[in-house]
């Protein structure tokens, strides 16, 4: 039998024999059941389920259950303002043809910067096909900047843009800063100041850049088969390692490495260092200096068990 | 490695003969005020520093093997202070036969006509006039010489129609010294072990950046041994340098003979770039302002056309 617990904090329906036990909600029939012995406490209980049944092989665009998008809540706040859409139909139009209700309500002015960078951060990494979670830690590094204020006077897209710098490297996938530059409008110089004020200010630091993050990327856009790519991630690494190239950027060394190891494979694969410098950012005077600098040691460089199509001795020496 | 710091002598330049100073001093034979000072007066404290009058700085390390020298250059002293009374810059420009009022090069500055520079001969120094009175001065070589052209200055305009100029609140703002090092440095290793330190973006600049705050300088530390410190004083640039020394030492690297030759002739080839441009006249303006020792990558940076940090 049910009984009531009057313990000054509401009533609450329990089962006689055992009162702790938890009740088990069954939505179908609107019971109570308690979880030891069985018995039906509770009756007619109100089902508070979807009122239609969504089936899932019907492609809806949108959700019936769902009123609204999707909760961005951990980067805006409560944000439970209704916009009102642009008019479909004849009715929303008055004589002259206007729209009637154009003051779409500009909602939650406040997180208004916020929205605008988010947008601006999800083209920038749709332009490099940057992956959901990159976006989503680029998102979050920007909330906490603008939360702390203490780069307020700089632009947006400057500050949007070194998040997304920021976040491609603590993934572990380090884009350069001339890959960022090409999808944003700000200056390499101004994402780099911002890059480092951010680091500043959320008292965070980064790893530093090696060759061999950015080797995937460069010789799969240069389209070069995986021998020519491992080849060129062991003689960066080789050359970092026996530090014959010091004071260079890892950008460099990595497009002297790849420049060596296409020249040293068969004719489809020889890149030339304009279209190595293309793909890196690196301006091939760059390239030339850098591989100058290996080129001596370059039997040491090269991994065991290459096969090369081009000897050592006639590996090009500029 | 154990090595004992046995603090500082500051003389007028005498170089090690192991070793080849960084640049060539013009102003070293003209000048007549320096002195030995042996005192090695509050390290961290620019106040009390008051008489660092040489213009090289030696350090004298002994250790039980050797003695390495290191000389301290310091290439720019940049003062600030007040003439304490309105000028007319119009007048200024028109009479000064130094003056220069040009209009787009410094941008909204200039063009609003509130600022002129003014450059003297000797000691080589340029200096930026507001209309308020106030003067930043750039170039001198030591702190004795920012104080001559401080005063020269207040001289010229006062001659130029304003009988009674007062100098006030003379300050040196900034202090650039560059150094180098016997051996080369590891700066990869350097700038993992001292991560919260140090800051080393190899895309932004060639160099590490390490901050000090106490004494607070701002040393910049490239992977041939030279090191470029920016500090409020004379006195902190030295003692920078003393305390950055153990560290670096840690990652140093032999420099191999080629190495050698190849600096020895950039060195030439910068010493005769300074010795042209004070003979053709002012243009060079940035270049003797700061002369970094930039290394291998400054050619970088010309090669790429894009890369302006």
């Amino acid at each position: 039998m049910a009984s009531n617990r009057g313990d000054g904090s509401g009533i609450r329906i329990c089962c006689s024999a055992h009162p702790d036990a938890a009740l088990i909600e069954d939505y179908r029939a609107g019971d109570q059941i308690c979880s030891e012995c069985g018995l039906v406490v509770g009756d007619r209980v109100i089902d508070v389920g979807s009122e239609w049944r969504t089936f899932s092989n019907e492609k809806a665009n949108a959700d019936p259950s769902r009123v609204g998008g999707s909760e961005n809540a951990l980067l805006n706040g409560t944000d439970l303002s209704t916009m009102i859409g642009p008019g479909t139909g004849s009715a929303s139009f008055d004589e002259h043809g206007v729209a009637k209700y154009q003051n779409r309500r500009t909602m939650s002015s406040s997180d208004r910067a916020l929205v605008n960078a988010f947008k601006e951060i999800s083209n920038m990494a749709d332009r490099i096909n940057l992956p959901r979670t990159i976006v989503d830690r680029a998102n979050n590094l920007f909330k906490q900047v603008h939360d702390g204020k203490n780069l307020k006077g700089r632009s947006n897209d400057a500050i949007a843009s070194a998040c997304l710098y920021i976040s491609c490297r603590q993934e572990g996938v380090p884009r350069t800063f001339k890959e960022i530059c090409a999808v944003s409008k700000i200056s390499k110089k101004e994402i780099g100041r911002c890059f480092k004020l951010i680091l500043k200010a959320l008292e965070t630091s980064v790893d530093i850049i090696t060759t061999a993050d950015f080797m995937s990327r460069f010789c799969s856009n240069l389209g070069l088969p995986t021998m020519v790519q491992r080849a060129a991630s062991h003689i960066a690494r080789k050359a970092v390692e026996l530090d014959i190239v010091p004071g260079r950027s890892p950008i460099s060394v990595a497009a002297a490495a790849i420049y060596m190891a296409s020249q040293a494979s068969d004719e489809k694969s020889k890149k030339t260092q304009k279209e190595i410098g293309d793909i890196a950012g690196v301006a091939d005077v760059t390239i030339r200096q850098s591989y100058k600098l290996m080129y001596p040691r370059a039997a040491e460089l090269f991994p065991e068990d290459f096969r090369f199509t081009t000897p050592i001795e006639q590996l090009p020496q500029l | 490695m154990a090595m004992t710091l046995q603090g500082s002598v500051l003389t007028n330049g005498n170089t090690a003969t192991n070793f080849v100073p960084l640049k060539l001093e013009p102003n070293n034979k003209d000048s007549p005020e320096v002195f030995l000072n042996e005192a090695s007066n509050g390290f961290g404290d620019c106040e009390k520093n008051g008489l660092n009058n040489g213009e090289i700085i030696e350090e004298v390390k002994e250790t039980p093997s050797d003695e390495p020298v290191i000389d301290i250059t310091i290439n720019n002293v940049v003062c600030s202070f007040s003439v304490k009374s309105h000028l007319n810059l119009k007048q200024i420009a028109q009479n000064g036969y130094n003056v220069e009022y040009r209009r787009e090069k410094w941008g909204k500055i200039h063009s609003q006509s509130q600022m002129v520079t003014m450059r003297l001969r000797k000691p080589y120094t340029t200096a930026s006039i507001w209309s308020s009175g106030k003067v930043t001065c750039t170039g001198a070589t030591s702190e004795d010489e920012a104080k001559q052209a401080a005063r020269r200055i207040t001289r010229s305009v006062s001659k130029l129609g304003y009988p009674k100029l007062r100098l006030v609140n003379y300050r040196v703002v900034n202090v650039l010294g560059t150094c180098t090092m016997p051996f080369a440095i590891k700066i990869t290793p350097f700038s993992a072990k001292h991560r919260d330190i140090a800051s080393y973006e190899p895309e932004l600049h060639p160099g590490v950046t390490y901050r000090l705050k106490e004494p607070k300088a701002t040393l910049k530390i490239f992977s041939t041994g030279s090191i470029t410190v920016t500090a409020p004083c004379v006195g902190n640039v030295q003692s920078a340098i003393e305390h950055i020394y153990p560290l670096v030492f840690e990652f140093r690297k032999e420099r191999s003979p080629e190495d050698i030759r190849t600096m020895q002739a950039t060195k030439r080839s910068r010493g005769f770039k300074r010795k042209c441009s004070s003979d053709f006249g002012f243009e060079a303006d940035e270049e003797c302002i700061t002369i970094d020792d930039g290394e291998e990558e400054e050619a970088e940076d010309f090669d790429s056309d894009q890369s302006h940090d």
